[in-house]
């Protein structure tokens, strides 16, 4: 009897060794995987790449209950304010419709003033349109990942957007999937233009609702209500793109409200504009 | 008596609960929801069912499933790689260790014992994600609120996983 208890106890003591030095080798592996990442070798974007286009079909599964409920709320919430709506848009295309020949003219005189100058016109942009299949990092990191990758043409660093305007851009593709950074991630910075005098300055998100407006020329010239568009400056995004408005001035920090509201995001689309900009830059130095 | 092949299946299947159903809820928590305001601080969902299986079936979830599960998480929600393992790692650890203050206790005593795991949790994994992204530290408010609503919403998470464990756990 005393015996097998020996034997029990000598047992326990072996096994909470075991796993006294499984859990230090794991704790151990995990400062070397957090090295590795910060080192950002090929290695961890390909496992990035192999893991999201095995996973981005779960969660492609899984998406669509909390989607299915979300489109029936938004329908009896359109169903509610039909008529006021009916209203507003038979208004707008009234307007819409003097616009309409207004653009039709222009159209015309811009066709025959380019064939007098003899303008080389811009490439044009083709876009993939993609589901979102998840909302990932919370409160530590903005991204999304969408079902579109390298298969139908999108490339790292191009353009994503929504109806309402810039989601972000593509900083990983997979074959099959891709991870949009969003343009509220801490590490996204975009050249931007604010207001009609169009003062330059970089948006940079700090994982918060509101990205912020950094290196603005003139601080007093931004306005609760201004419009912000990229600028085109570094050739990562073309110009005039629309991304949000100014909400909040206060003593020197900018603070940014985005058109596209992200919890509602379930469809984007990836442009391709044909820019490299900053990412060829990298992939030069490196 | 010797066991079916069936039966042994159906064992192995049960006993692979713990891991599943964490593997499950860490992918839920990046589910888009829909829910206005909640996607920028989603709960550690992971967090919540890694404490719990490692007070109740410390046998069926190990350092290593664990380890796996955080490493996964990392990889497809791109935060700093290995910040995600560290984390869900120690708070195993510090739930091993206390295994036997958690003996017999009544829940407000695990809620509580969950609010400081979380507290710890949420803020190793803000050092590690600031010390490793170049850009910075995230907003502390932001982390906070995460927590906040992690160790709100732990009743109804760990309910659910009590009633897998009943149903599906209780004879293996």
């Amino acid at each position: 009897m005393r015996q097998t208890t020996r034997q029990i106890s000598r047992f326990g003591t072996l096994k909470s060794l075991l796993q006294r030095f499984a859990f230090l080798s794991l704790i151990g592996l995990t400062f070397a995987l957090i090295l590795i990442g910060k080192a950002d070798t090929v290695l961890v974007e390909r496992a990035r790449d192999a893991v999201t286009d095995a996973v981005t079909p779960v969660l492609r599964v899984m998406s669509e209950p909390a989607a299915v409920v979300s489109n029936f709320i938004e329908n009896l919430r359109e169903l509610a304010a039909i008529r006021e709506q009916n209203a507003t848009l038979r208004e707008a295309n009234t307007r819409l419709l003097q616009w309409q020949s207004a653009a039709q003219r222009l159209e015309s005189e811009n066709i025959s003033l380019r064939g007098l100058t003899g303008l080389v016109p811009e490439p044009g942009a083709s876009f993939v349109t993609a589901r979102v299949v998840a909302d990932t990092g919370g409160a530590f990191a903005q991204s999304i990942l969408i079902t579109a990758g390298q298969s139908s043409g999108v490339r790292k660093g191009q353009v994503v957007l929504a109806g309402e305007g810039l989601v972000g851009r593509v900083m990983q593709a997979g074959l099959y999937s891709a991870r949009v950074l969003l343009i509220t991630d801490i590490n996204s910075r975009i050249p931007v233009q604010v207001g009609e005098a169009g003062n330059r300055a970089i948006l940079a998100g700090d994982n918060s609702l509101r990205p912020r407006l950094m290196f603005l020329d003139n601080k007093t010239a931004a306005a609760p209500g201004d419009k912000v568009v990229t600028s085109g400056d570094a050739e990562a995004f073309p110009p005039g793109l629309p991304i949000g408005q100014v909400a909040r001035v206060d003593e020197g920090v900018v603070e940014l409200e985005p058109f596209v509201v992200r919890d509602k995001i379930q469809y984007v689309r990836v442009v391709d504009y044909g820019l490299t900009g900053i990412l060829a830059e990298q992939a030069g130095t490196k | 008596m010797q066991a079916t092949v069936l039966e042994r299946m159906d064992l192995a299947a049960r006993r692979f609960v713990p891991f599943g159903v964490t593997l499950v809820l860490m992918l839920f928590a990046m589910t888009p929801t829909h829910i206005p305001g909640l996607s920028h601080v989603t709960p550690m969902y992971a967090l919540m069912a890694v404490y719990f299986w490692s007070i109740y079936r410390p046998d069926l979830l190990g350092y290593g499933a664990t380890f796996g599960i955080g490493v996964l998480e990392d990889l497809l929600s791109g935060t700093p790689l290995g910040s995600g393992a560290l984390v869900l790692l120690v708070c195993q650890r510090v739930v091993f260790n206390q295994q036997k203050f958690f003996n017999n206790k009544p829940f407000g005593i695990f809620w509580l014992a969950f609010a400081l795991v979380a507290a710890g949790a949420g803020l190793i994994r803000w050092i590690c994600v600031g010390l490793a992204a170049p850009s910075g530290f995230t907003p502390v408010g932001q982390m906070l609120t995460s927590t906040l609503i992690t160790v709100a919403i732990y009743p109804l998470v760990g309910w659910l996983l009590a009633k897998a464990h009943v149903k599906l756990l209780a004879e293996s």
